[in-house]
C-alpha cells in the first residue's frame, strides 16, 4: 500500500495523455474514426470493470455483459421513448406490432433523463449485490461463481429475447432519438462526445484506484489470497466481495449506456456469450492486476481488431486468436506483468533510486518523530 | 476473572468424537498450554474457540459473552486471534501490509475506503522492533525465512491486539535459537494478552507455562503446574503409550 505510487501515479497520467491528446490527433478530431476510439475506450471500461473483481478480488465474473447489457437497454428505454414522441400515446413502434395496449409501466420513469441515468447506474449494481449477496455469504468461489454469472446472464438474454412485446426481441431497441443533456445535444460523433466518454472513463479509473489503492483494496488483496485467513482477523469477507462485485457491475454499466449511445441501437448481443468472454480476454491480456492495463488491453485489443479486419479479410480472428493463447501461455499475467517483472529487475539493479532513498528518509523521519514523541512524554 | 470459558464442549465428527465434554477456565492474562498426544484434539479444540468449527453441544464464552455461534469473523472482532500450525500469511503481500491487515480494530469496508498508508510509527514499529522485523518492512512474506514467517504471524495478531489468543505450535520448524527469541517474547506478552499455546516442544512449555493442560483423546486429562504435570502418573502412561517421551 506504501509503495510506488509515485510511479503509479506518472503511469496513470500517461495514460490520461494518451486518451486526452494522442487518440483525438489519431483520428483527426472528428468524424467516424473518433466514434470508433470512443467505442474502443466503452469497451476498455468494461476491461478495467473485469479486472476490479476478477484482478483484485479474485471473483471471475463471466457474465460482466449482463450488467454491461441492461445499462445499454436502460439508455435505449429512454432514447427510444423520445424517438417515439409522435406516435399515438408515445408508444414504441414494436409495442404497436405486437398489439400492446399501453405503456408497461416499468417503462414510463424513463421519460426522465436523471432517472435513467440513476438507474443505468444503481439497477446493475442492485442486481450485482443481489446475486453476490447469495453467492458469497454462501461462500460460493472460484470457478463456481465463473458459472453460475455465466449462466445467469445466458438466461436473462433468452428471456430478453423471448419477450418481444417489452424489450423489442431478437432486434433489441433500434431507431433510437439522440440524448439530450443539460439541452446539449449529443452528436456521437463530434469531439465534445468523445471527450465526455474519455472523462467518463478517467473519472472511473481515478476512482477505481483509490479503491484499490485504499485499505479497502488491500482486504480485497488478501481475500483473493486467502479468504479463511482474513475472516479471522476480523472482516466481513462477503461484504468485501459484494462491494468488489457492484462497483465493477456499476462501471459495466455505465459502459453500457454509452455504448448504446455510441451504436445507436441496444440488442441482446450486448449481453451475449461472445462478448463477455471477450471482455475477460481483453482484461487478461492487457494484465488483471491493474485496472488501467486492463483498459489498454481493450483499447488495443479493439483498435487492433479494427486495423487486422481492414488488412486481412478472413484471417484476423485467426491472428487474435494465435496472439491469446500465446499471451495465455506466456504471459499469465498479462503484458502487465511484463513490465512490473522488468521493473522489479531494474529496481533491483539500481538499488538506491531516488524512489528508494525518499523513502528510507521518510521512514528515518517517521521514526525520529516517535522516539521524540516518546521521550517528550 | 475468567478471560475464557468453555462449558461441556463436544464435537463430533461422523462417529468419532474429537472433543468430549471439555470444561476449560482460563484468568486473563493467563498464559496456558494446551498439550497431549497426537489426536488428543488440541487443535480442534482452538478450532472451536475461534469459530472454524462449530461444536455439536456446549459452549464458548468470552468474558461474560456467549460467542458459540458467531461467525468467525465476529469472534475475532469479539477478540479472539488464531495463529495456525503451518504459518499462515499473506505470501504476496509486503511485512508491512500484513500487518496493516493485522490492524484491524475497524474492519468495515468504509472504514477501509479512509485509509491509503500504514504509519510506520507508534504500535507497528513497536510489533516490528519486537519480532524483529525492522529490516524487512517491504519484503514479501514468501520471501522470509520459515522462523520469521511464523513471527510475522505473531505479530499480526499483536496488531490485533485480540484479548485472547489462540497458538497452533508457533515454534514449529524452528531453530533451537528461534525458539529461545520466541520464548522470551512470550514471556513479555504475559499479563498484557490471555494466551493458549499448543506445544510438543517441553522445553520451550517449561519455559513459558503459567498452567498446563493435557488431554487425550478429546477429554481432560489432567491441569496443573508443570512440575505436577510431568509427576502425574495418567500423563506419562498417555504420553508414553503413544509417542514415547522423546521430547523431555
Amino acid at each position: 500500500m506504501n509503495k510506488g505510487f509515485s510511479i503509479d501515479c506518472i503511469g496513470y497520467a500517461l495514460f490520461a495523455v494518451f486518451v486526452l491528446l494522442i487518440i483525438p490527433w489519431m483520428a483527426n478530431y472528428s468524424g467516424y474514426d473518433l466514434n470508433s476510439y470512443a467505442r474502443y475506450l466503452v469497451l476498455g471500461m468494461v476491461a478495467a470493470a473485469v479486472a476490479l473483481s476478477w484482478g483484485a478480488a479474485g471473483i471471475l465474473n463471466l457474465g460482466q455483459a449482463l450488467t454491461f447489457g441492461i445499462g445499454s437497454y436502460i439508455m435505449a428505454m429512454h432514447l427510444k421513448l423520445k424517438a417515439s414522441g409522435a406516435q399515438a400515446e408515445g408508444m414504441p413502434d414494436f409495442m404497436v406490432w405486437t398489439n400492446m395496449e399501453e405503456l408497461p409501466w416499468f417503462w414510463e420513469p424513463f421519460q426522465s433523463v436523471s432517472f435513467t441515468l440513476a438507474a443505468g447506474i444503481l439497477v446493475p449494481v442492485a442486481i450485482a449485490s443481489l446475486i453476490g449477496g447469495f453467492m458469497f455469504r454462501g461462500r460460493i468461489t472460484g470457478v463456481f461463481v465463473a458459472i453460475i454469472t455465466l449462466s445467469l446472464m445466458l438466461a436473462v438474454q433468452l428471456w430478453m429475447i423471448s419477450e418481444q412485446r417489452f424489450t423489442g426481441g431478437q432486434n433489441g431497441l433500434t431507431g433510437l432519438a439522440v440524448l439530450e443533456l443539460f439541452g446539449w445535444s449529443v452528436d456521437v460523433y463530434g469531439l465534445a462526445f468523445y471527450y465526455m466518454v474519455a472523462g467518463c472513463l478517467l473519472v472511473v479509473l481515478t476512482l477505481g484506484l483509490l479503491f484499490l489503492r485504499s485499505k479497502a483494496g488491500l482486504v480485497l488483496r488478501a481475500i483473493k489470497a486467502d479468504p479463511e485467513r482474513t475472516r479471522f482477523f476480523g472482516y466481513d469477507v462477503s461484504t468485501y466481495e459484494i462491494v468488489a462485485f457492484a462497483t465493477s457491475a456499476g462501471i459495466a454499466g455505465i459502459a453500457g449506456m454509452l455504448y448504446a449511445m455510441i451504436l445507436g441501437f441496444a440488442s441482446p448481443t450486448y449481453m451475449g456469450l461472445s462478448l463477455s468472454l471477450a471482455f475477460v480476454i481483453w482484461a487478461a491480456v492487457g494484465g488483471r492486476e491493474s485496472i488501467v492495463a486492463a483498459t489498454l488491453g481493450g483499447i488495443g485489443v479493439n483498435m487492433a481488431e479494427g486495423r487486422l479486419s481492414d488488412l486481412f479479410f478472413d484471417q484476423w480472428t485467426l491472428i487474435l486468436g494465435v496472439t491469446f493463447i500465446v499471451v495465455v501461455l506466456f504471459l499469465p499475467r498479462g503484458l502487465f506483468g511484463l513490465v512490473m517483472d522488468l521493473r522489479i529487475k531494474l529496481e533491483s539493479h539500481f538499488m538506491a533510486s531516488p524512489i528508494a532513498r525518499v523513502n528510507t528518509l521518510l521512514d528515518k523521519y517517521s521514526s525520529e518523530t516517535a522516539v521524540s514523541q516518546r521521550e517528550g512524554k | 476473572m475468567a478471560a475464557l470459558t468453555l462449558e461441556k464442549l463436544t464435537v463430533k465428527f461422523g462417529g468419532l468424537v474429537a472433543v468430549n465434554e471439555l470444561d476449560l477456565h482460563i484468568r486473563d492474562g493467563e498464559l496456558r498450554c494446551l498439550l497431549g498426544p497426537n489426536g488428543a484434539g488440541k487443535s480442534t479444540t482452538l478450532d472451536l474457540i475461534c469459530g472454524k468449527t462449530s461444536p455439536t453441544s456446549g459452549r464458548v464464552l468470552l468474558g461474560n459473552q456467549d460467542i458459540t455461534h458467531l461467525p468467525e469473523f465476529k469472534r475475532a472482532r469479539a477478540g479472539v486471534g488464531r495463529k495456525f500450525q503451518t504459518p499462515t500469511v499473506f505470501k504476496d503481500l509486503s511485512v508491512i501490509e500484513n500487518l496493516e491487515i493485522g490492524r484491524s480494530a475497524f474492519p468495515g469496508v468504509f472504514s477501509t475506503l479512509r485509509i491509503f498508508r500504514t504509519p510506520i510509527r507508534g504500535r507497528i514499529r513497536e510489533v516490528l522492533s519486537l519480532v524483529g522485523l525492522e529490516g524487512e518492512i517491504y519484503t514479501k512474506a514468501e520471501n522470509l525465512s520459515h522462523g520469521q514467517t511464523q513471527w510475522l504471524e505473531i505479530a499480526m495478531l499483536l496488531m490485533q491486539d485480540c484479548r485472547v489468543i489462540l497458538m497452533d505450535e508457533p515454534t514449529a520448524g524452528m531453530t533451537a535459537q528461534e525458539t529461545k527469541q520466541t520464548a522470551s517474547l512470550f514471556r513479555e506478552l504475559q499479563g498484557e494478552h490471555t494466551m493458549i499455546v499448543v506445544e510438543h516442544d517441553m522445553t520451550f512449555v517449561r519455559d513459558i507455562a503459567d498452567i498446563v493442560t493435557v488431554m487425550d483423546g478429546g477429554s481432560l486429562l489432567a491441569e496443573g503446574s508443570i512440575t505436577e504435570i510431568e509427576t502425574n502418573a495418567a500423563v506419562r502412561e498417555a504420553y508414553l503409550a503413544d509417542t514415547g517421551d522423546d521430547h523431555a
